[in-house]
Parts: structure tokens; sequence; C-alpha cells
């Protein structure tokens, strides 16, 4: 039962579009410059109609900053911004790109059915 | 959000997490809603941190296996289900009889729910700072396993 209304809402939805890697959708989101917190939510909110909760945007900056893909810039007040790293910003045109071939791969038999 | 559900959901969130994130976390859930996804969603967030990482992000949690496969985890399972399989043992043999206290299946199943007590307050003690999620997932099964052989006993007043 559960199974089911997930499957027809998605089917039905606007939710069948949307990407939610937290981590690719925070690393993107830094690709054009620092942003702290609630900038960042609506960024990605804005560029890919997932609205992270603050949760999962935290649990996903800790591991993207432990991994050295992202580094903490001096606090604006309470608010920290972030900003992408040179190994950031390898990581996320490597799995960009990585999108891109399996979305070309994918659209491309959509269009032989 | 209210500011003082704030403190009250980083309070979930381990220690060092809290020393890390939790000033900028908090002013970042001042600024949003207070939704019930909001609440979810940091509730569920904070019970990963402690599951994934209890004691930092460089020193991540020990696999599952590690901490279910020490004796003093399992044992204590184990000796509930002996404990539990002599009183079925009993009851099949010679019904539903009440046993006195001197009897030999009541003193096999004192000894076993007894003799597993020091092996849980060793266990806590040693696993729950180390392992939180994982050793709670295991103090939860020894308790199940305990009350299934507390329950026939009491229920049927043998």
């Amino acid at each position: 039962m559960r199974s089911t209304r997930r499957v027809v809402t998605i089917q039905s939805g606007e939710e069948a579009g949307r990407y939610s890697d937290p981590s690719l959708l925070v690393l993107a989101s830094l690709a054009n410059g620092p942003k702290h917190g609630h900038a960042m939510i609506e960024d990605i909110a804005q560029m890919s109609g997932t609205k992270l909760g603050p949760g999962t945007l935290y649990g996903a900056i800790a591991r993207l900053e432990t991994q050295g893909w992202i580094e903490a810039l001096p606090a604006e007040d309470r608010r920290q911004p972030y900003q992408i790293t040179a190994k950031g910003l390898r990581v996320l045109r490597a799995q960009l790109n990585t999108l891109n071939q399996f979305a070309k791969a994918g659209l491309r038999r959509l269009a032989s059915l | 959000m209210n500011r003082r559900l704030a403190q009250l959901l980083i309070s979930a969130y381990p220690r060092w997490w809290r020393q890390r994130y939790g000033l900028e976390f908090e002013a970042l859930l001042v600024a949003e809603p207070g939704g019930l996804r909001n609440l979810v969603d940091v509730a569920r967030s904070a019970v990963r941190e402690r599951v994934i990482s209890p004691n930092g992000p460089d020193e991540p949690a020990l696999p599952f296996g590690l901490v279910a496969t020490r004796p003093s985890a399992f044992l204590p399972v184990v000796m509930s289900l002996t404990a539990l399989s002599a009183v079925i043992f009993h009851i099949l043999l010679y019904g539903i009889t009440r046993q006195a206290d001197e009897g030999g299946v009541a003193h096999i199943w004192q000894i076993f729910m007894m003799g597993q007590l020091p092996l849980l307050a060793f266990f806590a003690i040693k696993w729950l700072p180390r392992a939180p999620g994982y050793s709670l997932c295991v103090l939860a099964t020894q308790m199940v396993a305990a009350l299934a052989s507390v329950a026939p006993v009491f229920l049927l007043k043998l």
C-alpha cells in the first residue's frame, strides 16, 4: 500500500524530475561563490526544485568538509559561509560529467522507444 | 523556528558535532520555518550522526558486526533463550504447573536470567560510549529476549 502510493506520487507529481543527492547539490550551489546555509537552501531549491531540510544540508556540509571538498570562511555574525575547494571543483566536474553521459545515454534509449 | 526548540533539537546531536556546527546550525534553524518536515529532518539527521560518526568525523563508527558479535552482546540473548527453552520444555513435559523455587528448571531459569545481568552491565559500560546507536540496538534485542523469557513465567504463574 505504502509503495503503491509512493509510485503514484512520483508518476503524477513534480517530484519525478528532481535530483536529490545532497552532497552534489551543495557542491553545485557553491560552484558560483561562497554561501551560508540559508542561502544554499534557497539556491538549491531554485536550481533543482529540491528543498533540502536543514538537517540534511548540514549532514552534507559536515561530510564535504571532512573530505576537504568545501571549507568554512570566517563567520559573518552567527552565520557560517562555505566555499568550494579546488579538490571539490574537480569532484563536482567529474560527477556532473558522469551524470551528463548517463543522462544522454538514458535519453537516447527513451528516444528509441 | 523557535530558538528553544532549535537548541533542544541540536542537543540530540553528538558532542563533537554540536561543538563544531552548533552555533551556525542554530542560526540556520531559527531562520528556517519550524514545520513538521524540518523537525523530522533534523531529528533524523541527529540520529544519523549519532550512528555514523558518534565520536567525530575522523573516527567513524565501528561496524555493526563488530559490536553485535562481542560475547557480552550475544551471550545475554543466548542465556535468555536458553532460559525460555527450559520453561517451554517444562510446560511440554509437566503442563502449566507451578514449580517450587528449589526445582531444577526454576534454578536453571534463575541462573541464566540473573547471570546475564553482569554481562548486560559490562556491555552497556564498554560499548554505549563507543557506538551508542548500535549498542542501543543490541541492548533492545537483549531486553526483548529477556522479556520473552520472563513473560511466560509471570503470565502463567509458573
